[in-house]
């Protein structure tokens, strides 16, 4: 799973969520009330989500499913963005006895966790949470930075 | 078609080993010209079936006065005779069964005819097993007055043998319908190879559910790699922990960097053109050698700059409040350790609140 596209996908992602923090930073002229700043920061989120999101595309569940869930925010933008629920509840699989060891509580964290996998077999939720592990650890990286950059 | 040529290469040089049966393989050498050229009309009808719709073309082959019924007649006499003349078997199936092949092959396509060779060859093997029980169960007096005796038989097989050669034929164009269109994924689709060992089920079932565990076995596996810190622990159940508590914590840096990226936000317009293309052709070089480098709130900092950061922590309780989901353990991580430790960043779940307001 060392993905070979892997520098690609952080410098592409890096692009894109450069350009969505000059565009807020366009859109809201800079003020340091509180409700200010949670505004800007709740859209630095879903920027730094849809980007990784946009990156990776349609080729994942989960990162269909951000974009989805993005999208659904900006139609019905009242008090979604106030619980903004990760992943699909519901519809939870009735895991079978004998795999022993990983329990039903962990899968259904795990399926909350990871956006898009509600509905899935265990296996492949496992590869979804992998891929996603790998890119939020790329997106923690290179927000990072920015912020390392940003702030000295 | 390489392997045809194969096939007639090695009956050449079968039959002149035979020498007691020099004569006879002559004639066998005959019999296969005439089969060959018998069959072909037949083959290439058989081909014409091939080419219609299965059901329509298992209508034809079963009913009784489709072309199947000549081949058979053109194809069935010889050998018998060849049988009952001298009970020199195997070379006879083995020529029957190349014989067969050549009028399978004859008026085809080479691309296709992987899976029909097979099922007809397996079919041949089952006739040509089946006679070859018939002719030892046979008196071996019988030679001389053979044709009275064994045509009841031989009619009775034959038709029996017609029978097995259009389920044979039936199934092989089955299968090469179902095959044209599944063969790509059949390609593609890789052979998970499950051995059960000595008393473990061997039923379908209980197969595909051990296959399903190696599966996720592998999965945990590959996960436990990613997640760092990780790779020491055994035991599914504390992995699977390891890695949610990986990936909240990662979903609660996002969620503390976007926070610090948006109070620090009003700082920064200046270079903002500049940084997007030094950093991001720094981040491409993408190996971060040192993320330790000492950040921000250096006493130096002047107040204004620090007082964002109290207003973003002041929103990490107004958020907790707002944000009902946040209820797991509200242990935001602290600027410094989160990035000093970010490669065991499985530790840093595991700061407490208090040491932030130690921070401030």
């Amino acid at each position: 799973m060392k993905n070979p596209s892997s520098s690609s996908v952080k410098s592409r992602f890096t692009r894109r969520f450069l350009r969505a923090l000059i565009k807020i930073n366009r859109q809201k002229p800079s003020s340091s009330s509180s409700r200010e700043i949670f505004l800007r920061y709740r859209r630095i989120r879903i920027a730094a989500d849809k980007a990784m999101a946009c990156v990776i595309g349609s080729r994942r569940a989960w990162s269909r499913a951000v974009l989805r869930r993005i999208k659904n925010q900006k139609r019905k933008r009242l008090a979604d963005s106030l619980r903004r629920s990760n992943g699909i509840h519901g519809m939870k699989k009735m895991v079978a006895k004998e795999e022993d060891e990983i329990s039903y509580e962990q899968e259904n964290e795990l399926r909350k966790l990871v956006p898009g996998v509600g509905a899935m077999d265990l296996c492949s939720m496992l590869d979804e949470t992998a891929h996603y592990v790998m890119c939020l650890a790329t997106q923690v990286q290179v927000m990072r930075k920015i912020v390392d950059f940003y702030s000295t | 078609m390489e392997r045809i040529d194969g096939t007639g290469a090695r009956s050449v040089q079968k039959t002149p080993e035979e020498e007691a049966t020099a004569l006879e393989s002559i004639q066998f050498t005959d019999e296969i010209h005439r089969l060959i050229s018998a069959p072909s009309d037949n083959a290439s009808s058989f081909t014409a079936l091939l080419e219609m719709p299965p059901t329509q073309a298992v209508e034809l082959l079963h009913s009784p006065e489709s072309a199947n019924l000549i081949s058979n007649d053109t194809f069935k006499p010889p050998h018998m005779e060849d049988f009952k003349g001298r009970l020199h078997f195997p070379t006879n199936i083995a020529l029957v069964e190349r014989a067969a092949r050549f009028s399978v092959f004859a008026g085809e396509g080479s691309n296709n005819t992987n899976i029909e060779k097979n099922s007809v060859e397996t079919a041949l093997n089952d006739s040509s097993a089946n006679l070859k029980k018939a002719v030892k169960s046979e008196p071996a007096e019988t030679e001389s007055s053979q044709p009275l005796v064994s045509d009841p038989t031989v009619e009775t097989k034959s038709a029996k043998r017609k029978e097995r050669e259009k389920k044979a034929k039936g199934s092989a164009k089955k299968s090469k319908t179902a095959a044209n269109e599944s063969s790509d994924d059949a390609e593609k689709l890789p052979y998970v190879h499950v051995r059960a060992r000595r008393g473990q089920a061997t039923d379908s079932h209980s197969l595909a559910e051990r296959a399903r565990r190696e599966k996720i076995n592998a999965r945990m596996k590959l996960l436990q790699e990613l997640v760092p810190g990780c790779s020491k622990i055994s035991g599914t159940a504390l992995v699977l922990d390891e890695i949610i508590n990986h990936v909240q914590s990662l979903q609660r840096q996002v969620e503390f960097l976007s926070m610090r990226l948006a109070a620090v936000n009003p700082r920064i317009d200046f270079s903002f053109d500049s940084i997007l293309t030094a950093e991001g052709a720094s981040l491409m070089d993408s190996n971060f050698p040192s993320i330790v480098t000492p950040l921000m709130w250096p006493e130096a900092q002047v107040s204004g700059n620090r007082q964002p950061y109290q207003q973003q922590w002041h929103f990490d309780t107004l958020q907790q409040q707002v944000w009902g989901r946040e209820e797991v353990c509200h242990n935001y991580i602290t600027p410094e350790n989160s990035l000093l430790s970010y490669d065991s960043s499985a530790n840093s779940a595991t700061l407490h609140p208090n040491q932030l307001k130690m921070e401030l």
